[in-house]
């Protein structure tokens, strides 16, 4: 994992506006793009589909309770 | 400090309000100031400069097209006076930075959010030591100035009944939590723990009254199958993590002009290093407290684990080490609450909160009993014992109404939370009420929230008030229901209601996080900053604004005192308060209240 992600204490979310035709499809494309990105415990947790498309927000979770976290590890960097 | 003399330079065309509050600090600490217009020219300005032979000469300008160079042939006509060396010469605004003040010839750069003491020590030619003007918080006690003495007679009358009836049907009878209490209480010693020392005797004496999951615990080392032990690397980490945030961390104030109330909110990851990552980020954005949230199956097992160990699901274990890890990790300021009103280790949890050192916690038999699933009249004895050791630890408890969310109504939920407040005071304890702030099933039927959430709510508050002097903490969290996934709504609403609180003037409020409704994962930490944040903003806005009253909500608050009135007669009447809590009295099937199975015929004659 990239060191830079270590640094999210939790989750990741990603807030648009997606140009599609219902809700069912903003939130496969929304998912779908996030995986793409890399991440893999993605979720939608929020959408609004109306007219021209949705409000959409997907999060990733980079630390789950009971993982290891990237953050508790940096007192040495700087 | 010499006297200074200070020109104030607005170079933009019209916005010289930042000046002017920094113009009216200078003014207090004694220094001479001149306020220039606005938008003068460049020679002009510098002829000032040299007429009024100021000390500083500090310059207010956005940057745009072309400023860069506006201000460098400012700095540069500057030198050519001769004046340039011999000021003190800072200049503030959007989009201004240190370092590109620096480039341009100034002495300093102000950006947005720039405190007018930081003006000041720059005036003054000393260094800023941010927070040192932080706002110290100090911890409050919620229950301080109540008297606890009631209004309603006829009420305080009928809770004396049952108050009675209650430690009189308890005053024979036990329970294998009561006795587990005991034992922690006369054995388990926090500094002979913290110090490694042998607790055996501890040990043997409590394992007899576990069920299974502890037994296993302490006799073969077998833990709950969903938690894991930390390991030394992940401790020596945490530890260092909290040193490191603790130094550096402040803990402003939420509530602008008012004392309270004071905002908790909750946590709960299953892991006591994220819920520590989250309590320092919370009490960093403002939060006065709090609360401690244990995993379900919690409630239904007799006894506690042992150890560090992390969940993997909601809810952190409660465990000496975990309550003992997240403890050291507070601020010196922040409420802690460990909640103790639901399940089978409930005076237990109390005994432990009160050694670590826990601020607050949570008790309520009726709640308890219909909502939460533990057995009625387990629920009765171990929350008798409950209250003798919140009192004993001096932990005010809030009376939580829960139940409200199954479909209780509020009058009934009421009934139950002032019984509880009433055996507390008699106790010795200092119960604090807890009605809830939330779209309850009862409102959705009876349409009291058509038109507002305001008023089914304040009324709320005014019946309580009109039965008793007591502190309230609307919770929990305040906007129950009213919440969506959609965090701008969820902010808002919760903030709307931490209002509706403040006007109300009472004590406390917990609020949830904007992603309170989303059920697919954990909570995060930006979306407990939402609602922090949101709060902070409508606290603001409504400063010390009042809420003035409605007919209508007077209407509802004597229809609740009257259904409160009526549900007490009625309990008074059937002469048996743990029975009344099995018939329904405070709440029955057709509300959504069961009585709870769990700890069903474990209470004992003595």
């Amino acid at each position: 994992m990239p060191k830079i992600l270590d640094r999210i204490m939790d989750a990741i979310d990603f807030e648009t506006f997606l140009v599609c035709n219902s809700d069912e499809e903003g939130r496969k494309l929304m998912v779908q793009l996030i995986k793409e990105w890399g991440f893999k415990d993605v979720d939608i947790v929020f959408s609004q589909y109306q007219g021209p498309g949705s409000r959409i927000r997907a999060r990733a979770y980079v630390h789950r309770s009971g993982d290891v976290y990237g953050w508790l590890e940096l007192g040495n960097e700087e | 400090m010499s006297r200074k003399r200070v020109l104030l330079v607005p170079l933009d065309p019209v916005h010289d309000v930042g000046l002017k509050m920094i113009r009216r600090g200078l003014d207090e600490a004694g220094h001479e100031t001149i306020l220039l217009p606005p938008d003068l020219p460049v020679h002009e300005i510098v002829q000032e400069i040299v007429k009024q032979r100021s000390d500083t000469v500090l310059v207010s300008r956005t940057l745009g097209y072309g400023v860069a160079e506006l201000l460098a042939n400012f700095v540069d006509l500057l030198d050519v006076v001769g004046v340039r060396s011999k000021i003190n010469l800072g200049i503030g605004g959007m989009a201004i930075r240190p370092e590109l003040a620096a480039e341009l010839g100034f002495d300093a750069g102000f950006g947005p959010g720039t405190t007018v003491e930081e003006a000041l020590a720059f005036v003054e030619r000393r260094e800023y030591v941010e927070g040192s003007q932080k706002v110290v918080k100090n911890k409050r006690d919620l229950a301080e100035g109540y008297s606890y003495s009631f209004r309603h007679a006829g009420i305080q009358a009928k809770l004396n009944l049952i108050v009675d009836m209650i430690l009189n049907w308890a005053a024979n009878k036990t329970s294998p939590g009561v006795q587990r209490a005991a034992i922690r209480e006369e054995l388990w010693d926090v500094q002979r723990w913290r110090n490694y020392e042998s607790m055996t005797d501890f040990y043997n004496e409590y394992k007899q009254y576990c069920d299974d999951l502890g037994k296993n615990y302490y006799e073969k080392g077998i833990l709950h199958p969903k938690t894991r032990r930390f390991t030394k690397e992940e401790i020596n980490s945490s530890e260092e993590y909290v040193r490191r945030t603790q130094e550096v961390i402040k803990t402003p104030k939420l509530q602008h002009n008012r004392t309270k109330p004071s905002v908790f909110n909750q946590y709960g990851t299953g892991c006591p290093f994220m819920d520590i990552g989250h309590i320092k980020v919370s009490e960093a954005w403002g939060a006065d407290g709090v609360v401690h949230f244990d995993p379900s199956w919690g409630a239904r097992t007799e006894g506690f684990l042992d150890g560090f160990l992390t969940h993997q699901e909601d809810g952190t274990v409660i465990t000496p080490a975990n309550l003992n890890r997240i403890k050291k990790a507070l601020e010196e300021s922040t409420l802690w609450q460990v909640r103790a009103h639901r399940g089978l280790n409930t005076p237990e949890t109390i005994v432990l909160a009160g050694k670590i050192g826990a601020d607050l916690t949570k008790i309520n038999i009726a709640y308890g009993s219909l909502g939460a699933g533990t057995d009625p009249a387990r629920m009765t004895v171990d929350g008798i014992w409950a209250i003798r050791y919140a009192a004993k630890y001096n932990l005010p408890f809030d009376v939580v109404t829960n139940e409200e969310l199954c479909g209780v109504p509020a009058y009934k939920a009421f009934a139950g939370m002032l019984i509880t407040t009433a055996l507390g005071i008699r106790l010795g304890g200092k119960p604090i009420l807890q009605p809830l702030f939330c779209k309850s099933p009862e409102v959705m039927v009876g349409g009291q929230m058509k038109d507002n959430y305001v008023e089914f709510n304040a009324a709320k508050i005014m019946a309580l008030r009109q039965i008793i002097d007591a502190p309230m903490w609307p919770g929990a969290p305040v906007g129950f229901l009213t919440q969506t996934e959609d965090r701008v709504q969820s902010s808002a609403s919760t903030a709307f209601h931490a209002s509706l609180a403040a006007m109300l003037g009472v004590d406390a409020v917990t609020i949830a996080s904007s992603d309170e409704a989303y059920s697919g994962g954990p909570i995060s930490v930006p979306s407990k900053i939402d609602t922090l944040r949101a709060v902070s903003e409508a606290f603001r806005f409504f400063g010390q604004t009042p809420l003035a009253s409605t007919p209508q909500m007077e209407v509802w608050r004597d229809s609740i005192v009257s259904g409160i009135d009526s549900v007490l007669d009625k309990i008074v009447e059937r002469g048996d308060f743990v029975q009344s809590l099995y018939e329904g009295i405070l709440g029955n099937r057709e509300d959504g209240a069961y009585p709870g199975r769990n700890g069903k015929d474990t209470v004992t004659t003595i």
